[in-house]
């Protein structure tokens, strides 16, 4: 218990710590840094919920979550002649299909999930270069603004992403099957003697990740106007470590989306502090490794019985 | 008896042979008789491929093999490529001596803190990733670093007797190496004991932290090897242009017959799943089809291959079976 205390003293001290040094860095708090900022945390953000409950639900991480999101970005864009709603649903109804696919194999066959990731991320780049010939997407239609520019001096995306969190923490508090997920993760074994259908609660957690993933696409795509299946690269692994930063534990059973929040804020805060301290491209991003490795050491020890 | 051949042809350590076999039977099909694929530039190729790829899938796979997962294998291969274009211009051999040290390095001090801190591999060796990342952009200042010593470069990649370069040649000594190494000694038996039970090896009296880090410090190598091969090879070093390689590499080692659940897979069986992949990417350029074939492909091999290895796959064909029978005898009392 009191080994416990000190590992959640450690963990405000640290929290503590990165504020004192964002808020003490001339132009921190400018509206500037901190649209950049929201910015930054909402693309990666929306990812890192959905990689959290493959996380939680023992399942470790999807490498296919990057390709999601772009391939839902290309759907979006190649959609929206048929309005931005229409276009909308489209892009999240295929995020869902292509990570529930992956969670029906890994839910009921227990199928390993890296693998079936790596599958699934095949299929996509294959399934996409044969549907666009390579050739970047343009948007069919107008609308885009619904997903970009400001409400009352906050970038939109950001608002996106704080409903994505708002719902993503609900499902997993709330209501039944977020918390059997949890369970799941735990302990798969009692979960099954205990009479809960584990197969079906580790799909909804691959059925939350996809339309995560789909929405940072429909994000992005806005955003940049026009998009390639490069959008989501590299998205995966700042997911993962997002989670893991945030304190979900690895093996699942622990987590919630809301650590998940605080560790794509933390991440992103100390890229937008060295930024502004004026590190060169290069360090920020060993620097920023190297934190990463720390926290993750942190956690795993706190864990630690 | 036929059923029973069928059987022992999918049983997990023969599986690796049987699918590259079927590949190139496949290949060879839809080539039929136009020389495109069963050409020495073909073979030639899929080697070129198999140095790129083998030696980092069989880092991956050791890891994998002690049930473990190493996903630094790919931050590895970057920064050892650029040491060794930074250091080597002047004797090749101290940026190889350099790049497979800074490999082994990291390899150890990423085992040290596993076994020591009893952490799990996956964050880790994800923060191992993202840090090596960050030391490569560092050290490169972010650029893409050409190296001048060209005759090395053409050394390297130049035919041995039509199939083989200076460099596949290398990846194939380092798996026959690594087989041997697997099959005659006991370091082998202690990684698949390790591997299949952690905690049984160590009440039986093996020093397993040993073992773990001793395979990450092989894996890392393995993976250093790779990035300086592949680096002298293109003649050029950049810190994103190979970070790329991770899922091919676990790919080829399951494909490979790895398990992901530890204690099962041989070198032999990695270097079949790396080569089933290269013969497909090859192959297919070959003869001409478009690339998002080869995506399709393999991705549908890898499902495949995730459906059958599944623990709770029988176990559902057998309760469907059972619902259907009785749904029919609830059927046929009702008539």
């Amino acid at each position: 218990m009191t080994k416990r205390r000190i590992v959640i003293g450690i963990r405000i001290v640290t929290i503590a710590a990165i504020a004192v040094f964002a808020l003490t860095t001339p132009g921190f708090t400018s509206p500037i840094s901190i649209n950049a900022l929201l910015n930054a945390i909402s693309f990666i953000g929306c990812v890192a919920v959905g990689m959290t409950f493959i996380t939680l639900t023992g399942n470790i991480m999807s490498l296919c979550l990057g390709a999601t999101l772009s391939a839902s970005a290309l759907i979006f864009l190649a959609s929206l002649s048929a309005g931005i709603l229409p276009a909308f649903v489209l892009a999240l109804a295929f995020g869902i299909i292509v990570t529930a696919a992956q969670g029906l194999l890994v839910g009921y066959f227990r199928a390993n999930p890296i693998l079936v990731s790596i599958a699934g991320l095949s299929l996509l780049i294959g399934g996409a270069d044969l549907a666009t010939g390579g050739q970047r997407i343009y948007p069919g239609g107008e609308g885009l603004q619904v997903f970009k520019g400001r409400i009352a001096g906050i970038p939109v995306e950001a608002l996106y992403f704080f409903a994505t969190v708002v719902i993503g923490q609900f499902v997993l508090s709330f209501t039944r099957i977020g918390r059997v997920m949890t369970m799941v993760g735990s302990n798969a074994r009692a979960a099954t003697a205990a009479g809960i259908n584990t197969a079906a609660a580790i799909t909804w957690a691959y059925v939350m990740a996809g339309a995560c993933a789909a929405v940072s696409g429909v994000l992005l795509a806005a955003r940049y106007g026009s998009g390639d299946m490069e959008l989501g690269t590299g998205y995966d692994y700042t997911a993962i470590a997002a989670v893991l930063v945030g304190g979900t534990a690895i093996q699942g059973g622990s987590g919630s989306v809301v650590r998940t929040l605080i560790g794509v804020t933390v991440i992103a805060v100390i890229e937008v502090v060295l930024l502004l301290r004026g590190f060169s491209q290069q360090l920020q991003y060993l620097i920023t490794g190297l934190i990463v490795l720390a926290v993750i050491m942190l956690h795993t020890i706190g864990e630690r019985r | 008896m036929i059923a029973h051949a069928f059987r022992s042809l999918l049983a997990p350590t023969l599986r690796p042979f049987t699918i590259m076999a079927c590949a190139i039977i496949l290949l060879a099909l839809i080539d039929r008789g136009h020389g495109y694929f069963f050409s020495v530039g073909t073979i030639f190729s899929v080697m070129q491929l198999f140095a790129t790829f083998g030696l980092v899938a069989l880092g991956l796979g050791l890891s994998m093999l002690v049930r473990e997962f190493d996903l630094s294998v790919a931050g590895i291969v970057g920064l050892a490529g650029c040491i060794a274009v930074m250091t080597g211009v002047e004797n090749p051999w101290l940026g190889v001596v350099l790049g497979v040290g800074a490999g082994l390095v990291s390899g150890t001090l990423q085992g040290l803190i596993m076994t020591r801190l009893h952490l799990s591999s996956v964050g880790v060796t994800l923060g191992g990733l993202l840090t090596l990342q960050g030391i490569t952009y560092v050290l490169t200042e972010n650029k893409t670093i050409s190296y001048p010593n060209i005759a090395v470069a053409l050394q390297l990649n130049e035919p041995l007797a039509n199939l083989l370069s200076v460099r596949s040649a290398v990846a194939l000594a380092v798996f026959a190496l690594a087989a041997a190494v697997m099959t005659y000694t006991h370091i082998g038996r202690d990684v698949i004991a390790t591997g299949s039970d952690r905690r049984a090896s160590r009440i039986a009296g093996l020093n397993t932290d040993r073992v773990v880090i001793g395979v990450f410090a092989a894996s890392g190598m393995a993976a250093g090897l790779a990035g300086v091969l592949l680096s002298y090879s293109l003649g050029a070093a950049s810190p994103i242009a190979l970070a790329d390689v991770l899922a091919p590499a676990a790919a080829a080692a399951i494909v490979g017959g790895v398990s992901v659940v530890g204690g099962r897979g041989s070198p032999l069986g990695i270097a079949a799943g790396v080569l089933t992949l290269c013969i497909l990417r090859s192959g297919l350029s070959a003869i001409g089809v478009a690339p998002h074939v080869h995506d399709l492909v393999t991705g549908g091999i890898l499902i495949f291959i995730a459906v059958l290895d599944a623990p709770d796959l029988m176990r559902r064909i057998t309760t469907w079976r059972l619902d259907r029978a009785e749904r029919q005898a609830a059927a046929e009392n009702q008539t």
